[in-house]
């Protein structure tokens, strides 16, 4: 009889909030709607996806995707046991420190590794080399692409072991288990459904991604995507490739929901807040500090250097460097809104999906991830399709860019509201309506309060997103709105890196404060799809 | 005050309830009685409306508040309900949680009564996870009380407590409760809970209402061996009936209740069973279980084991000879 | 206070993306660097008080987005890096008066009129000067194919100035010869880059020896590095690594406002807008009215421009390029 939450779907979902859900999920399907346009027009989809071409590109992208998976797994996990379950001397700093990266572009990123590991980079400079081994193709590309993508394992394995029931692991010591054993039957299967919805957001994040491909010269299908736009007469190849993406995203997404389905077990109860099961670490105290200054050495250390250094290189040019405010302005107001807006639109499709269960509000819930392996090209192009015909007064406002920004990383809002929304009794809800609370009143008195954090956490997420943002923002912006991503792009066009360097760093210290929001927040925890 | 008609509810391929009938009447305290399992909470959940049926109707203070093609959504049904985990409103305080369900201009005047009559008086600026288990279960309680519902629901109220204090919340409680003349329904699956505090008690088994009385007509009366076993501890012997009479391998009894078939099954509470040492008696105890005030024995009489159970003053020793006797010479016919 | 400074921010956003968006301006797409070319957005302004809205973008995407405005495109000029993009969209462009085409030699103008280059840009070898001395490097691309060139050359398969390269290339020698150069340079394994400018930057840092960029790309380099040990050598006029070709601009059909879209063009065309490149500019392009001579230490484009091929095909080609490239396996 205790059990009943899980299937205790009370009612049939209100009509307005199934609407609301319905009307947040047609938006974001709008993408699918233009290249589905695109590719009916174009009529060549058969042939292209005949072609070996087209099936060597699928298999890049597949073998990129899973390889920077396994990569960000490998780094985000142990980094965070290490931050939170061991006797790690300097824990907190490292537990900050390996959240930053998430806040550098990836295309930063690249040109940060390249920089340094060039041919003739600074790397090769400094040691007095003539041309180190070119870094440049599958593995340049999955070590910028883990760089910009390891945090969201990293901060997701991090809160669920910080919330994981220290009684479980003790249960499981006391029960004899060795500390390995542990390490295997309890803290990593607990940890599943954190780094299943962690190497989603990775996977999307790869496919959809340009910039780093295109400066590592690696064909993926993102990069034909462009590739075909730039040869212009039919649209139809690029979008038939798009459509391609979708499929793998329908892949990524239905394997991580089944992997999550075995793990739900191991929610932290509210009550649980005492610390874990501290390991002392012994004579792996120094292999455990150099793995994690290699990490942050690496994907933080050495980005910020090689920013640093092109800025001092400019200072020393006497180049003229101004502190792009209205830049950061504009990119904080514009991530503010759409960060904002998606958490907004993520709460009737999280409550629709967790609460009134059927298999109509999951399908809506898994086709809200439809467009977010998309590049954002694709993206911006299908909103210029749209908004040009249909909502003229919008076209080139503030409105459409927030709004794309919110139909490309709505999955990341979600997974905050979802988990949060998990981990919060029905029986809530259910108490407030018998006391004679109607539902929206219910909502606003005791779901929002109660899902707070978490919705913090997933406006957390969407707003570094669309700081970080590119493609879409330089075509839907409105004229003359410049942000700290537009700057950066403005100024490596002409290889003004000494100059890009301001923006870039500017970028990585306004979205700081948030990533700290982010990653102290205790109650930020596992979701997603389900 | 309650009314339920062939209420069903379905998850999926399992039937939760299968339509049950049950009424309550204004005032009555009333526990659905139950094993893990048998619909009891589902069927609370009906009536405060949580869940909706997918058959029959449910009736509440005169009101139908579900039927086919209608339903009433908890809100506007003035049910208080007492939840199995208190669902205490973490981010609001003691007095907060208390008032959540009264307009705000009686919340000043009514916080405090209720706080009073619940003896929380002091815990009103305290979060939920400041308290102890006992005061939780009591704000959760004022809670429900505090918009004057004519009906309380309280789902298994105490199973989260540890024993020795049940009894002390259970008597909080019902001093809380029974003074207001509220309607109450408990779900439980203790039956001791049940029979101290219910005027009547319905019994559940796989979704249906099996029986409903008072404690003690469930308990010397029980319609079926399932019902016998699980409100107490029973022996059940399978006997001849010949005209009125139960012929069983420890004595023909008169039957209480009619059977037509040659055979039946008769009912006899250990606490029934008297034991009188006697050397020539039929009867050996095989087994002596000390309980405190009580000690069961276990007795072969006729190549059958009974259980009686005894005052622990009467001592029986082990292995002695006893015969047996019924305390009264009635027995319950099951069915 | 902090909800204080969050709406500020929101104000300022607000504020900074409501900006522009009246009618009485023009607006430009500009698939031309806005660090390049703003100034000649303030002289235009500056010169007839009409206020320019420009939208900066990739060359490629800015003819995407054109594409799917269709006829609701706020749009007025398109200005654009190459003549592919603006051979893309143009169905959506309005032929320019005669006055306006008149301005510039034919081979540099769309054959209906509904372009007109603004700027001239040269294909060159850009090189290493530590690595070789400027009579080593070859005066013809068909010279690459060399064994000696074994990966040492740097090229951008993927950036639109190469392709049009190529279908220069094919034009002017045959899908035959074109495909077979490809296939040698291939088989001599050239270094790819993403775009000219980190080929400019190879050739200075000594990754590579040569690259197959556009002129101007050295002048950008120099600048942020002014020591850099680079050079760019001409190769002969009509060899199709040579390949004049431009920045053009044409007036978008949906234009509310014609003549002033016109003004702006043939604003580009002025004297004032062509001395830019020559007086101004650090990149140097090339001025395409007659009369105006280019930058000191730059071969005069009559020199250059000997290839006898149409710029105006080079949209409709430009399939049969990608085509072509995929086959040789430049591109996936």
């Amino acid at each position: 009889m205790t059990n009943r939450a899980g299937r205790g779907r009370a009612i049939r979902a209100p009509l307005p909030l199934a609407l609301a859900a319905g009307l947040v999920v047609a938006a974001l399907l709008l993408p699918l709607a233009y290249l589905v346009i695109r590719v009916a027009g174009g009529g060549r989809a058969i042939e292209i996806l005949g072609e070996p071409a087209t099936w060597r590109l699928v298999w890049n992208t597949v073998r990129l995707a899973a390889g920077v998976v396994v990569a960000s797994v490998l780094v985000g996990v142990p980094v965070a046991w290490l931050v939170t379950r061991t006797d790690l001397p300097g824990r907190r700093f490292w537990g900050t420190a390996a959240a930053v990266p998430l806040v550098i572009p990836s295309y930063v990123a690249a040109f940060c590794l390249l920089g340094f590991f060039g041919e003739r980079g600074l790397l090769a400079e400094a040691l007095g080399i003539d041309g180190l081994p070119d870094v440049r193709g599958y593995w340049g590309s999955l070590a910028a692409l883990t760089l910009a993508t390891y945090p969201y394992v990293f901060l997701l394995a991090q809160a669920t072991l910080r919330g994981l029931d220290p009684a479980l692991e003790e249960a499981a010591g006391g029960l004899g288990a060795s500390r390995r054993s542990v390490l295997l039957r309890v803290t990593a299967p607990a940890l599943r459904p954190a780094v299943g919805l962690g190497s989603l957001l990775v996977a999307l994040y790869t496919l959809s991604d340009f910039g780093v491909v295109t400066l590592m010269g690696y064909d993926t299908l993102t990069r034909a995507i462009y590739v075909q736009y730039g040869s212009l007469f039919d649209r139809a190849p690029a979008a038939t490739l798009a459509l391609v993406l979708v499929g793998l995203t329908a892949v990524a997404v239905v394997a991580e929901s089944r992997l999550r389905r075995k793990g739900r077990l191991y929610r932290a109860g509210p009550g649980s807040q005492r610390d874990g099961v501290v390991v002392p670490l012994g004579p792996w105290t120094v292999p455990a500090l150099v793995f994690c200054t290699s990490v942050v050495g690496l994907f933080l250390g050495l980005p910020a250097g090689v920013l640093g250094y092109w800025l001092a290189h400019g200072i020393a040019n006497d180049q003229q460097l101004d502190i792009p405010w209205s830049e950061a302005i504009n990119s904080l107001g514009a991530s503010g809104l759409a960060a904002g807006f998606a958490v907004l639109a993520a709460v009737p499709v999280a409550i629709l999906a967790l609460r009134y269960p059927s298999p109509t509000s999951r399908a809506l819930e898994r086709l809200s991830y439809a467009g977010n392996a998309l590049p954002g090209l694709v993206i911006a192009l299908s909103l210029v399709f749209f908004a040009a015909r249909y909502a003229t007064p919008v076209y080139q406002t503030l409105a459409l860019l927030v709004f794309a920004y919110v139909v490309r990383f709505f999955p990341q809002g979600l997974s905050g509201v979802a988990s949060a929304l998990e981990g919060v009794s029905p029986r809530y809800e259910e108490a407030a309506r018998g006391l004679g609370r109607g539902p929206v009143a219910t909502l606003a008195l005791v779901t929002l309060p109660l899902v707070r954090s978490g919705v913090l956490a997933g406006a957390a997420l969407v707003f570094l997103s669309a700081m970080k943002e590119l493609p879409a923002t330089l075509l839907l912006r409105p004229i003359g709105f410049q942000t700290l991503a537009t700057e950066i792009w403005k100024l490596t066009q002409i290889g003004a890196y000494s100059r890009a360097a301001l923006p870039a760093l500017v970028l990585i210290a306004v979205s700081a404060p948030v990533l700290y929001l982010l990653s102290s927040n205790r109650r930020f925890e596992s979701g997603g799809p389900g | 005050m309650i009314r339920l008609d062939a209420v069903t509810k379905r998850f999926g391929a399992t039937v939760a309830v299968d339509e049950a009938s049950l009424c309550v009447d204004r005032g009555e305290v009333v526990a659905l009685l139950g094993p893990s399992g048998c619909g009891k909470t589902t069927l609370l959940r009906l009536v405060a409306g949580y869940e909706r049926p997918d058959g029959g109707t449910v009736d509440v203070g005169g009101r139908v508040v579900a039927a086919p093609g209608s339903f009433v959504s908890p809100d506007r049904r003035r049910v208080g309900m007492v939840f199995q985990d208190y669902a205490l409103f973490p981010h609001l305080t003691v007095a907060e949680n208390v008032g959540f369900g009264l307009p705000r201009r009686e919340r000043s005047t009514r916080v405090p009564k209720l706080l009073s009559l619940t003896r929380l008086d002091d815990l009103g600026r305290r979060y939920p996870h400041e308290l102890s288990g006992g005061q939780q279960q009591r704000v959760a309680l004022a809670r429900a009380l505090a918009p004057a519902p004519e009906l309380v629901l309280l789902d298994e109220p105490w199973s989260n407590v540890d024993p020795h204090l049940r009894e002390m919340l259970r008597a909080e409680v019902t001093e809380i409760i029974r003074p207001l003349g509220v309607t109450v329904v408990l779900v439980t699956h203790d039956r001791e809970e049940a029979f101290s505090l219910a005027d009547r008690i319905a019994l559940m088994r796989d979704g249906k209402v099996v029986q409903e009385g008072t404690s003690e007509e469930l308990y010397f009366a029980p319609a079926s061996r399932w019902a016998a076993e699980f409100v107490g501890a029973a022996n059940v012997l399978t006997g001849r009936v010949v005209s009125g009479v139960v012929e069983t391998p420890i004595g023909a009894f008169a039957a209480n209740g009619s059977s037509s078939a040659a055979t039946a099954e008769v009912l006899i509470r250990p606490e029934l069973l008297e034991l009188e040492l006697d050397p020539d008696g039929d009867a050996e105890v095989v087994a002596r279980e000390f309980r405190g005030h009580d000690v069961f024995y276990r007795v072969r009489v006729n190549g059958l084991e009974v259980v009686s159970q005894r005052p622990s003053t009467e001592v029986v020793p082990l292995g002695a000879r006893v015969s047996v006797r019924l305390h009264d010479g009635r027995v319950p016919v099951l069915h | 206070m902090r909800l204080a400074a969050l709406l500020a921010i929101l104000a300022a956003t607000i504020a900074a993306a409501s900006c522009g968006g009246s009618n009485d301006t023009l607006t430009v797409y500009s698939g031309r660097e806005e660090e390049l070319v703003a100034p000649l957005f303030a002289m235009f302004t500056g010169e007839t008080g009409i206020e320019v809205e420009v939208r900066y973008g990739d060359s490629a995407e800015l003819a995407a987005t054109i594409a799917e405005e269709a006829e609701n495109s706020p749009a007025d000029v398109f200005w654009a890096q190459d003549p592919g993009s603006l051979g893309a969209v143009e169905e959506h462009l309005d032929p320019l008066s005669d006055g306006i085409l008149g301005m510039v030699p034919e081979q540099f103008r769309d054959r209906d009129g509904r372009w007109v280059g603004t700027s001239g840009r040269v294909r060159v070898i850009v090189y290493s000067t530590e690595a070789l001395a400027e009579d080593e490097v070859p005066d013809s691309v068909f010279d690459l194919t060399d064994p000696r060139w074994q990966g040492r050359i740097g090229i951008a398969p993927t950036n639109a100035s190469f392709q049009a390269f190529v279908t220069a290339m094919r034009l002017a020698e045959g899908d035959e010869k074109a495909r077979q150069w490809l296939l040698d340079l291939k088989a001599n394994d050239p270094k790819t880059y993403e775009k000219n400018t980190p080929i400019v930057e190879a050739a200075a840092a000594g990754e590579i020896e040569l690259g197959l960029v556009n002129h101007y790309y050295l002048y950008l380099v120099k600048e942020e590095q002014p020591d850099a040990p680079i050079a760019n050598h001409f190769l002969e006029p009509d060899d199709p690594g040579g390949l004049v070709s431009v920045a053009g601009a044409g007036v978008l059909e949906s234009t509310g406002d014609r003549s002033t879209a016109e003004r702006f063009v043939e604003f580009l065309l002025s004297p004032d807008a062509q001395r830019f490149y020559v007086d101004e500019a650090e990149e140097a392009e090339y001025p395409l009215v007659e009369g105006i001579a280019p930058k000191p230490g730059l071969p005069p484009l009559e020199d250059l421009a000997g290839l006898d091929i149409d710029l105006t095909s080079f949209g409709a080609e430009h399939e049969a390029t990608i085509e072509m490239l995929r086959e040789t396996g430049y591109l996936t």
